[in-house]
């Protein structure tokens, strides 16, 4: 895995432009960059990420079946007593994933290792699958690569065969974001997109714009009936709304499905080392509150983990990161080295929120910025992947985008 | 085999376009009028309908304007979204309508070429004014600059505004209340 410095396509901003990705410079800095691109074998890319990916998502759905047979594991997730049901029966029922994003740590040589898991509304859609996959084609008519050059992203593809294998044609889905914000946007229409090539009916409306029916049926700005609705809005936030007591009995599939609810929040972390302790993709991780006392000598760890945190108890006590269950783009996150804090992010948002204890993977470091894979898992398979680095050790909102290639 | 999609053509069109992306449209000649004055001096002067069309036109939109325009609860809320000064209430325009619905006038009708007799469509879509001083049809999915000129449209502007309430996806129902999603997150984005 290496950075490269590469030349930018002289006209890509007119083509950002002409594609309606307009958040390619963002908060008055560059989003997209591509000054530079990573660059990894195909062994990197299969045995390092694309395989490890399918697997830890293949360990999320057994987990995802353990926290559901817990009212303990539901309480410390914080789901909400009324909706334990609801996510229960969207497992049972057997309710389709499309897609989730891992977040990993990886530099090339050392397993990667699973940050989190954006289960639930991963963005960074469009230009991971799209603006990404059209810089590569770009770049190799150019000669800028040489030929054979790849690029692990085939989720545009993935995410077609999976609409199509999900529903029947002529189906119609409805996609819904929060109005005013292109990002969010831009991964709902690239979403959007994929479906109507799968041969059914994409629709979007505002998620502010959603009506109840007098019959109990969710409605769409238009009042059209909702029979499935991809929101690329969180369940933690859905199941605290007005509406929430009417999500059951509408008759409405939602996408992602109530059971991403266990994964896209960071209490899978524990639970995942709890069962399976020791696999080279995880990092030791607790409930804080199941160890506070015991990482600040005051005591000892809950019983039902004393022996595992013992044996993480160097680690953790050299270097760990403590997250908000759920917390986004790196809000409320803080770094804790041999007892002292060396980074903490400013946005604290979340703060109020249940805590995980997670041992610290360092992020390597390019040129200054430090990279974070995200891999996509569309169905139950990795399908690509897209690079963010940050100059800090916490990926937050002003992190860029760098595309990536796969060595000729 | 390689690594990556053979084709991917996606491009961010923006909300308003979103269910029309990725199809080519088939599109119609299509005029808008503000009345049907209008559509018959353009027809006595050798205009693209004749006077029959205008009048079968005017009918279809009248109907459509009877069975679909907007319906708003007080005279306030129906000025609020359409102007002032145009709106009338239910009674005013049907005569079995009700004295305490409001609906804003008819300002103008839009007639596409060949729509009439296919599916779902409707051969005239009638129009209102929008706060703004534009012009939207009965469904309000579409926003016109003018009442009056020609164009080609997209065939899609000439869905049939439909009343049926049915409990088949994308039927139209009645909405006992709107907006109970998204005020936990408040406004921030919500990608991870």
């Amino acid at each position: 895995m290496q950075k490269t410095t590469l030349p930018e396509r002289p006209d890509w901003r007119a083509h950002a432009e002409e594609v309606g990705f307009t958040f390619a410079d963002m908060h008055g800095e560059p989003y997209w960059d591509e000054t530079s691109a990573y660059a990894l074998s195909l062994e990197q890319i299969e045995n390092d990420i694309e395989d490890p990916s399918t697997e830890l998502h293949a360990m999320c759905r057994e987990a995802v079946a353990e926290i559901i047979a817990s009212e303990e594991l539901m309480a410390q997730l914080a789901i909400p007593e009324a909706h334990r049901d609801l996510v229960a029966e969207s497992w049972r029922r057997g309710d389709p994933e499309i897609y989730g994003r891992f977040d990993l740590a990886y530099d090339g040589a050392r397993p990667a290792k699973l940050l989190e898991y954006n289960a639930d509304t991963p963005t960074s859609l469009y230009e991971s699958a799209a603006f990404q996959w059209q810089w590569l084609e770009d770049q190799l008519k150019a000669g800028v690569l040489p030929e054979g050059t790849d690029q692990f992203n085939g989720i545009h593809e993935a995410l077609v065969a999976r609409f199509a294998e999900v529903f029947e044609p002529d189906s119609d889905l409805h996609f819904t974001a929060v109005a005013d914000n292109p990002e969010d946007y831009g991964t709902v229409e690239a979403m959007g997109w994929a479906a109507r090539e799968a041969g059914l009916g994409a629709h979007y409306c505002d998620l502010d714009k959603i009506a109840l029916s007098e019959d109990g049926q969710f409605l769409d700005d238009q009042d059209r009936r909702i029979a499935v609705l991809f929101k690329l809005y969180p369940w933690e936030d859905l199941l605290r709304d007005d509406y929430a007591s009417h999500i059951a009995g509408s008759g409405c599939l939602f996408l992602e499905p109530a059971w991403k609810a266990l994964l896209s929040n960071k209490g899978l972390l524990p639970v995942l080392w709890q069962m399976f302790e020791g696999h080279p993709n995880l990092l030791p991780a607790f409930f804080e509150a199941d160890v506070a006392d015991a990482l600040a000598g005051r005591g000892p760890a809950a019983p039902a983990c004393a022996e595992a945190f013992d044996r993480a108890a160097a680690d953790l006590a050299a270097a760990h990161v403590r997250k908000p269950i759920l917390s986004r783009e790196g809000a409320s996150v803080s770094i804790h080295q041999s007892g002292k804090v060396i980074e903490q992010s400013k946005n604290l948002d979340y703060a109020e929120h249940p805590r995980i204890v997670q041992a610290y993977a360092p992020l390597p470091e390019f040129d200054g910025f430090r990279p974070v894979i995200g891999s996509w898992i569309v169905g139950e398979s990795c399908a690509g992947i897209g690079i963010r680095e940050d100059r800090s050790r916490i990926t937050q909102d002003l992190s860029r985008f760098k595309p990536h290639y796969i060595l000729a | 085999m390689t690594k990556r999609s053979k084709r991917v053509s996606i491009a961010i069109v923006g909300a308003a376009a979103f269910t029309l992306a990725g199809c080519e449209e088939e599109k119609v000649d299509a005029a808008a009028f503000p009345d049907l004055q209008s559509c018959l001096a353009d027809a006595s002067s050798g205009g693209m309908y004749t006077q029959q069309q205008c009048e079968t036109a005017f009918d279809a939109a009248q109907t459509l304007h009877v069975e679909s325009a907007p319906r708003y609860d007080s005279l306030e809320v129906c000025e609020e979204q359409h102007g002032a000064d145009a709106c009338g209430s239910e009674q005013t325009a049907t005569q079995s309508g009700s004295g305490g619905i409001f609906m804003p006038l008819l300002a103008g009708y839009l007639i596409g070429n060949m729509m009439s007799n296919r599916a779902g469509m409707a051969a005239a879509q009638p129009l209102y004014k929008t706060k703004d001083g534009r012009f939207t049809n009965a469904a309000r999915s579409s926003t016109y600059s003018t009442n009056r000129g020609a164009a080609k449209l997209g065939t899609s502007q000439f869905t049939r505004p439909s009343t049926t309430i049915g409990k088949t996806p994308m039927t139209r129902a009645t909405a006992a209340s709107r907006g109970g999603f998204g005020r936990s997150g408040g406004s921030r984005g919500f990608g991870g």
